[in-house]
């Protein structure tokens, strides 16, 4: 009898829960709230068996679109062929967890704020752009002694002495 | 079989995987609690107030609670070892102090949100089923019952808590089933039966048909009772004298406490990090000091 592609197939390992980690949940993931805009990363948790996403979404990241009672709308890139499609899939909120590929992001605006009200009050102007890394400066070799290598003239007895 | 092979092997302790912490102690229901605190999430930050019920053998505990990432904060608490300051000592956790109690938490929450005002409750208890109305400006404090581990039969002192609270003003969803007085047959509330408990009224007949029948048990068991001078007759005025206390004072009253006394210690301090570190050089440097002065000696 062949194997079938059922909703979850192949999902026997990629659903099952982490060693020791199995039974309730912890309660903080019912006590995050999201919004929309906000980044998610979309991993399965097997042991709440509603609001599952299809295992595809498993490990990617989307933004929230959509706020309901208990679930949230994530919109995630899937590609199909030869383009990217956006697609909408809702979820329950024990199958997200906030994303951190935004955090250095919202990090840096925080700082670049502080950074420019700070230099509006001394009355100068800042970029707060970042750079690339450039090349780097020339520097003195400290420390260094001369070796001077010579060669040796080749001596047949003795190196053939160890030959034998 | 005294003597078995140790059954409990190193594999078995290392695939062992504890329950919660609370739920080792057989504290908290997990199942219920993740039921209960789950709050909408396109209701993004309102917190969703719990209403805490909770006996002990000697006390009742009655707590207004939102719970957070970092823990479960208390909006308000209200304890049965408070209500010796409002005109009750003894019977402390039985159903008519369930009642105070919740009664207390209720105009406590009340006065600190600056509802009392407006939602007085119910000012005389008659045991009836009583649901606050909205006012005009602010709708109710709702709160949600938190019963814990208890098993949920009629007349429970968790549901005289929650009758306090009811008729001290709070909004908590409810039906009058699981009151005392509830009739199973005729599927009604008798407001009579109630209000007897919420009055003592089942204490003092019991106290009457001791005193009565079984005088010396009447003594060992109610002397508390006897050595206040609280008769039979006495109890429903007492408690009506305590709700009436109630209203009039909610805000909880502290105490003074002594600072801790400073106890000699017998084990030794642990040192800090700095403090480490500098002894270790200074035993260097003694070692040194005192191999310095050996070579001299042996040099000499």
């Amino acid at each position: 009898m062949p194997a079938g592609h059922g909703l979850r197939s192949r999902t026997r390992d990629l659903f099952a829960r982490p060693f020791r980690k199995k039974g309730p949940t912890p309660l903080s993931i019912y006590l995050r709230t999201y919004k929309i805009g906000d980044y998610v990363d979309v991993k399965v948790n097997g042991s709440i068996h509603k609001g599952m996403p299809h295992k595809f979404y498993h490990g990617r990241t989307g933004r929230v679109w959509n706020v309901t009672k208990r679930a949230i709308g994530v919109e995630v890139n899937k590609q199909v062929g030869n383009r990217i499609i956006r697609k909408r899939i809702h979820v329950r909120v024990e199958h997200v967890q906030p994303s951190r590929c935004h955090e250095d992001f919202l990090q840096r605006i925080k700082t670049n704020d502080k950074l420019k009200g700070e230099a509006k009050a001394r009355g100068e102007v800042i970029s707060t752009k970042r750079q690339p890394k450039g090349p780097k400066p020339g520097f003195m070799v400290e420390g260094a002694t001369l070796e001077t290598v010579t060669p040796i003239p080749y001596d047949v007895v003795n190196d053939l002495k160890g030959g034998y | 079989m005294a003597f078995v092979k140790a059954q409990k092997s190193r594999a078995y302790f290392k695939r062992f995987q504890v329950k919660y912490k609370r739920r080792r102690e057989g504290k908290t229901d997990y199942r219920a609690r993740i039921r209960m605190i789950n709050q909408d999430k396109n209701k993004y930050n309102t917190p969703k107030y719990r209403f805490v019920v909770r006996f002990s053998n000697q006390d009742i505990v009655a707590q207004i609670v939102s719970a957070s990432i970092a823990g479960d904060m208390v909006l308000a608490a209200a304890y049965a070892h408070e209500l010796p300051h409002y005109g009750v000592e003894v019977g402390l956790t039985n159903y008519a102090a369930a009642y105070c109690t919740g009664l207390l938490l209720a105009r406590r929450v009340l006065k600190t949100l600056e509802m009392d005002e407006e939602y007085e409750g119910n000012v005389e208890a008659t045991g009836e089923d009583f649901s606050v109305e909205p006012a005009e400006s602010r709708r109710p404090f709702r709160a949600l019952l938190d019963v814990g581990l208890v098993r949920t039969t009629t007349g429970n002192r968790v549901f005289g808590a929650l009758k306090g609270a009811l008729d001290g003003g709070l909004d908590i969803p409810h039906s009058d089933k699981r009151f005392a007085g509830y009739n199973k047959e005729s599927k009604q509330l008798d407001p009579e039966v109630h209000r007897k408990y919420i009055y003592g009224g089942h204490v003092a007949a019991y106290m009457r048909t001791l005193e009565e029948d079984e005088p010396e048990k009447y003594q060992s068991h109610f002397s508390e009772y006897i050595m206040r001078g609280v008769d039979a007759d006495g109890l429903e005025e007492m408690y009506k004298k305590v709700h009436a206390a109630i209203r009039a004072d909610p805000t909880p009253k502290k105490s003074e406490k002594q600072p801790p006394k400073e106890h000699k210690r017998y084990n030794l301090k642990k040192l800090t990090y700095e403090e480490r570190k500098a002894k270790l050089i200074e035993r260097l440097n003694a070692l040194n000091a005192a191999a310095g002065d050996d070579e001299e000696e042996d040099d000499d």
